[in-house]
């Protein structure tokens, strides 16, 4: 069975309230959405709050999930990253301009190899073919916002680049990156 | 209508998924995608496009303490015997507007055959479906004027109201609103529901209708709090 269909079916089972299952799909997929929520977050106490609310939120909702719209695990992803932007919109006062300042210095400075950075699945293959298509600035801002959860705003401060000519580098990276899989029919 | 150009939604949902939309325009966006399944599949499409670059990095095991928390949370829940209504689920809404889109599609044809012929007026017709998408009920009535209305429904399967209980219609506004009671049904095929010059403008205006069983004298709370038996969405003819 592959990890698709497994998480299908204890996600069935977890609409008929199987407490078992919703542990074994937790036990399954909390490691890696941990670990996107804390890379956007950047401290394990706001990212273990994150996937905690979001589970219970997974738990509640499940006979929301639509099979057809997506996998299992790119619909818990989704949750997740919003939780997690959600909290960075609360929160991010909190962190004071001076951890931020180092959080944005511990970004790599140029646009990330995509493709050293990711594995090579089919899907992943497609993508990163897709984002090679951008600019580096393109590329640079739609990464980093995706992986970091970074505003225009914060993007704009990292950068040096005023805030207009980043937005719509954004606009412009999502637009291609859409034509480019369009094209490939995703 | 400021939502309404598809590159506008496309670069709305992108952004969404992405995390830069933020603030007022991210809240805004997550109420609208409540009500539209296809923005929902345009929004999910960004989704499934982005989520390869999650496979980055190597997962990092959270904390027994997460999942403790997270079961003691959801069996307290489990406990719990409160009245429950289903508005507060975002999840009704969505099954709601899904099964409501698929059952618009499979029964245009029909509509033909269930809304009065006289074409001279614009009508509302909502096509309601059960669980599994199946068309169970038809409500219409012309837009035009605000006086009193009638509603005419029309059962399109047999049912009956369980004893000791009774089915009640509802109007589901558009945005985050509670659904406002339009009354009590019968099980007769045909019936008429008046609605009175008060709510006519929010019936016109309306995301759809639901019908759910309920205490022999309707919701005692003001929102539905029995199984929902029927939902769609209206549709202007």
């Amino acid at each position: 069975m592959s990890d698709a269909e497994l998480l299908h079916k204890l996600m069935a089972r977890c609409v008929l309230r199987d407490e078992r299952a919703f542990a074994t799909l937790y036990r399954h997929t909390s490691a890696h959405l941990f670990k996107v929520a804390r890379r956007m977050l950047r401290r394990d106490d706001l990212a273990e709050e994150v996937l905690q609310e979001c589970f219970v939120k997974i738990w509640n909702h499940v006979d929301d999930y639509a099979v057809a719209r997506s996998t299992p695990m790119t619909w818990m992803m989704a949750i997740v990253r919003n939780g997690a932007v959600d909290c960075l919109r609360r929160r991010r006062p909190e962190y004071g301009q001076e951890d931020f300042d180092l959080f944005l210095e511990s970004i790599p400075d140029d646009s990330p190899a995509v493709e050293e950075r990711l594995d090579k699945r089919q899907e992943v293959n497609l993508l990163s073919a897709c984002l090679d298509q951008l600019t580096p600035s393109q590329r640079q801002v739609v990464t980093l916002a995706y992986w970091y959860g970074l505003s225009h705003e914060e993007l704009s401060a990292h950068l040096g680049e005023p805030l207009g000519t980043v937005k719509s580098w954004v606009r412009r990276g999502l637009n291609r990156l859409s034509q480019c899989m369009q094209a490939t029919g995703r | 209508m400021k939502y309404q150009g598809e590159a506008l939604r496309d670069a709305l949902a992108a952004e969404y998924a992405l995390g830069t939309l933020r603030g007022p325009a991210r809240r805004r966006f997550e109420s609208l995608l409540k009500y539209d399944p296809k923005l929902q599949r345009v929004a999910s499409q960004w989704e499934t496009r982005l989520a390869p670059l999650n496979h980055d990095v190597d997962p990092v095991q959270p904390p027994e303490s997460v999942w403790r928390e997270i079961k003691r949370r959801i069996e307290a829940r489990s406990r719990a015997p409160a009245l429950t209504t289903r508005w507060d689920s975002l999840g009704f809404w969505r099954i709601a507007s899904f099964a409501g889109a698929a059952a618009t599609i499979v029964l245009a044809a029909m509509l033909a055959l269930l809304v009065p012929s006289d074409r001279s007026q614009e009508m509302m017709v909502v096509v309601m479906v059960d669980d599994y998408a199946r068309p169970a009920m038809t409500v219409s009535w012309p837009t035009e004027g605000h006086g009193d209305k009638e509603l005419r429904v029309r059962l399109l399967v047999h049912a009956e109201v369980s004893a000791g209980s009774a089915w009640e219609l509802w109007m589901l506004p558009r945005d985050d609103g509670k659904p406002i009671s339009l009354g009590l049904l019968t099980s007769h095929e045909m019936q008429v529901v008046n609605v009175p010059a008060r709510l006519v403008g929010a019936v016109n205006a309306a995301w759809g209708l639901a019908m759910s069983a309920e205490p022999m004298n309707g919701s005692p709370v003001g929102v539905p709090t029995g199984r929902i038996l029927y939902k769609g969405p209206c549709t202007m003819l």
